[in-house]
């Protein structure tokens, strides 16, 4: 019998072969790495070894988190099972809670949506203006006004213009200390200096009885065509240049007439009226121009020398006495208007 | 004459290493406990250490206990110096006591894991990543023992069986360590076989 010593295979040799000197090397290796991560934390060799350790084994987590997602669904059904009635009272309170609470952010969402389309106008038309919220409607038979929640107080005035973030609303026709009425131009005793922005064709846009909106005096050898967009022509220095009013709904021409019959889809709706900017000052470059206003005229002869009915000109140009009411409520005979140049009866201006 | 299979046994060691390892990163994250989770670096580390041990042991458990490491968000080395220590402890006798003592290795595998696992929590709790020992024990340390035991189960299961098929991995790196209690195997010098007897 050899002796035990020397008996291979199942006795060791050396003391290597249990492992017991690299055990102490690396147990001395892992003692490093420990105190190095605790103080480095993220940072350094290890922090950076991590991180491309983590990189290399995203793929596998994301197919991971793939394969796992149909048994968390499992896992809360039967969660779900064994949720006894007070968990359920208090999750359906929870989300009656919830729901009112969404229910306000998207109001809130909204409002901050329709301002910041007011800001935008402020921004893209340089409007020195003030922001108000319309606080009641009138719709009788006689009138088509809102009330706003600025008055005398906010510095507002008579025949001060005012608009949303779509277009131009209407006209400031009475003030009190806290409120103002703002007569729509939709109104039938409402008048707007417009202008068709692509030809250029300028004429008045007039509202009416039963709240439709029209532009006149748009002679017939002028372009219109359905879809056009109407804007303000600045002219009377009421209202700024180039506001949007509407677009062309309908064009007609009758024999002879020297007018177009134009109807205009305005683009503000009253359904959608809640926050409004009143523009209280104009600046230079948002007033028709001398060009502008020769162009006004020159169109207001041609069509006076073709019109074969008399009609009464206002031939100052520039004055503005006339400009800042048209929204007078006393006129019943004829069109009320913000354009300093022309004024004609409204049953000559549409010839039929 | 035996043929030795190495290339075979070394297959087999890596595929178990990729195994636990796709399992620690794929499935040990959504499957939990309290916040406690299955340690799959750990079931390598013991199956290698309870079927080759010896230097090779220590070193996949060290090498698995780094990745572990790497992984997580704990300090890097902890889990390295754990499963080295339980690898060298378990492995220290360089045989297959999964296959000749299962009920031993089973006990055996039982407490390392119960250790590593509360020392784990219990370090974490003196450099200051959790706040209560309680809080440590029972949400994070014994869970995770549960977990780990019960997904160790059929890697011991299935290393544990006969050797007819090779289902082990004690040859894996050329460590030739005769069984026991084998009649068939006969060493070199004829020794075992008069031993075994």
């Amino acid at each position: 019998m050899p002796a035990n010593g020397a008996q291979r295979g199942f006795q060791r040799t050396d003391q290597n072969s249990s492992g017991g000197r690299l055990a102490i090397v690396l147990l001395a290796t892992s003692v490093i790495l420990f105190t190095v991560s605790c103080r480095m934390g993220d940072e350094g060799v290890l922090g950076g070894l991590r991180s491309a350790y983590q990189t290399v084994t995203m793929p596998i987590s994301f197919v991971g988190s793939v394969a796992v997602q149909p048994f968390q669904g499992l896992g809360n059904i039967f969660a779900n099972l064994t949720a006894d009635q007070e968990t359920l009272s208090q999750l359906e309170e929870e989300n009656k809670e919830l729901t009112a609470k969404n229910a306000e952010l998207e109001e809130a969402q909204q409002t901050a949506t329709r301002l910041q389309a007011l800001l935008d106008l402020q921004d893209t038309y340089n409007l020195q203006s003030t922001a108000a919220r319309i606080i009641d409607a009138s719709y009788d038979l006689w009138s088509a006004t809102v009330t706003i929640d600025k008055g005398s107080t906010s510095g507002l005035a008579v025949g001060m213009p005012v608009t949303d973030a779509y277009g131009v609303v209407g006209q400031i026709c009475e003030v009190s200390a806290t409120t103002s009425t703002v007569r729509l131009i939709t109104d039938e005793n409402s008048g707007v200096s417009a202008m068709v922005q692509s030809s250029r064709a300028q004429g008045m846009l007039n509202g009416s009885a039963d709240g439709t909106l029209s532009l006149n005096m748009i002679r017939t050898d002028q372009t219109v065509n359905v879809g056009d967009i109407v804007v303000t022509s600045g002219l009377g220095g009421v209202y700024p240049k180039g506001l949007p009013l509407g677009t062309v709904s309908a064009v007609e021409k009758y024999d002879g007439a020297l007018y177009y019959t134009i109807d205009v889809q305005p683009f503000t709706s009253t359904e959608s009226y809640e926050e409004v900017l009143v523009i209280t000052s104009l600046t230079e470059d948002q007033e028709a121009t001398a060009e502008d206003i020769a162009a006004a005229d020159s169109q207001e002869v041609a069509s006076n020398s073709a019109s074969s009915s008399s009609t009464t000109t206002d031939s100052s140009s520039d004055s503005s006495s006339s400009d800042g009411s048209d929204s007078s409520s006393s006129s019943t005979d004829s069109t009320s208007q913000d354009s300093g140049s022309t004024s004609t009866s409204s049953s000559s201006s549409n010839s039929q | 004459m035996q043929i030795k299979d190495t290339n075979r046994y070394r297959h087999d060691g890596m595929i178990l290493g990729i195994i636990c390892l796709v399992l620690q990163l794929a499935v040990a994250p959504y499957i939990a406990i309290a916040n406690g989770h299955a340690n799959f670096a750990f079931i390598f580390a013991t199956i290698f250490a309870l079927t080759v041990g010896g230097p090779t042991g220590v070193g996949m458990g060290f090498l698995a206990g780094l990745l572990y490491d790497l992984g997580a968000t704990s300090p890097v080395g902890l889990m390295a110096f754990l499963l080295t220590l339980s690898s060298y402890l378990l492995g220290i006798e360089s045989r297959n006591k999964l296959n000749d003592d299962p009920t031993g290795a089973l006990v055996n595998g039982a407490i390392a894991c119960f250790a590593v696992c509360f020392l784990y929590g219990m370090t974490m709790l003196m450099v200051g990543d959790a706040s209560s020992f309680l809080d440590v024990f029972l949400t994070r340390s014994l869970p995770s023992f549960f977990l780990t035991a019960l997904f160790s189960i059929p890697f011991y299961i299935f290393f544990s069986r006969p050797q007819s098929s090779g289902a082990t991995l004690n040859r894996s790196l050329g460590t030739q360590m005769p069984r026991l209690n084998s009649t068939r195997r006969r060493s070199r010098s004829g020794r075992l076989s008069t031993k075994g007897r």
